[in-house]
């Protein structure tokens, strides 16, 4: 019962988490973001399982994560109000070649953030840009002017 | 206008109406998720051991170890006698709630015996002289399952069957 518990806490930590922190610190995977991921993961386990080395328990610990996270899909595939909450929504960064300055620093990105992702989509200036759209994943879509 | 991409509704997402509390929805929750290592900084979580310091006309003693704790934590309880009369036959006695859900891993230096006291763990010190000190050190360990809120800590300090000293605290486990 305490690993079942130990996981829906975590679990749930660790969602409000990814929510909280931003979209921004999700897309961009640096080399010491992935050390932190690491080190992310190791932290949780230790307060997951503690000293319980059996296969029960990982079996206990991985199936409640797994069900909770397809708990948390279905919810927001069922009720859209939740899928507000769990994923939340795009954010139009450029309109027709125009950055909106006030939605890249509500999400904490940069002009140089910005066009870094362009040159990482093909996309030479922002001008060429008819949207730019920060999804709910992390990454930014450029859909270019015809 | 050139054609707005599928599922994008230019008030929600472009000029974000209705949406201008999320962000402060989400810097409250980083604030709460933040507040907890900075609460934590002030022992609220545990760890540090706190000191308390027993005087009687016989003995005095100083009781060193953590009363908030975590499943899963080593640490240390020592108990430092000083006997202020002759002590002849030092016995420290502690209550249930030193030994419930913990692994006691050492006792240094080790009593010259140990026996249940209806229930409590009694060390036997031996003789104290007068002005003399005795150092009692005793390593923890939480069991991880262990959870405790208010559990009562009790230390007494006897020689032979005369009680010289009593402690009482309440410690919490965190899980």
């Amino acid at each position: 019962m305490d690993i079942t518990l130990r996981a829906v806490v975590l679990f749930l930590f660790m969602y409000l988490l990814t929510r909280v922190i931003g979209r921004r610190e999700l897309s961009s995977l640096q080399p010491f973001d992935l050390i932190l991921l690491i080190v992310l993961g190791d932290t949780i386990q230790q307060g997951l399982t503690q000293d319980d080395y059996s296969v029960t328990g990982a079996v206990i610990a991985v199936g409640t994560i797994a069900g909770l996270q397809v708990l948390t899909s279905w919810g927001a595939f069922r009720f859209p109000w939740l899928r507000r909450v769990l994923d939340g929504h795009p954010i139009v960064l450029v309109e027709d070649g125009n950055v909106i300055e006030k939605n890249l620093r509500r999400e904490r990105l940069t002009i140089d953030d910005l066009t870094e992702q362009a040159r990482a989509n093909q996309v030479t200036s922002l001008e060429d840009v008819q949207w730019a759209i920060f999804e709910p994943s992390g990454s930014i879509s450029f859909i270019p002017k015809q | 206008m050139a054609d707005i991409p599928d599922a994008i509704v230019l008030k929600r997402d472009r000029d974000l109406e209705g949406r201008q509390h999320d962000i402060w929805v989400r810097r409250a929750l980083l604030g709460l998720v933040v507040a907890v290592p900075v609460i934590a900084l002030f022992n609220v979580f545990g760890q540090r051991p706190d000191t308390h310091t027993l005087v009687g006309p016989a003995a005095s003693m100083k009781i060193y170890a953590p009363a908030r704790l975590r499943g899963g934590l080593l640490y240390e309880g020592r108990f430092h006698i000083t006997a202020r009369q002759d002590i002849k036959d030092a016995y420290l006695v502690l209550g249930p709630g030193w030994a419930e859900g913990m692994s006691i891993n050492t006792i240094e230096p080790s009593p010259v015996s140990e026996a249940s006291n209806s229930g409590r763990l009694s060390f036997e010190l031996g003789h104290i002289g007068a002005g003399k000190s005795y150092i009692l050190f005793m390593q923890f360990q939480v069991n991880p399952t262990n959870v405790a809120l208010g559990r009562k800590q009790t230390v007494w300090l006897n020689d032979g069957d005369e009680r010289l000293l009593t402690f009482s605290r309440d410690i919490t486990v965190f899980p």
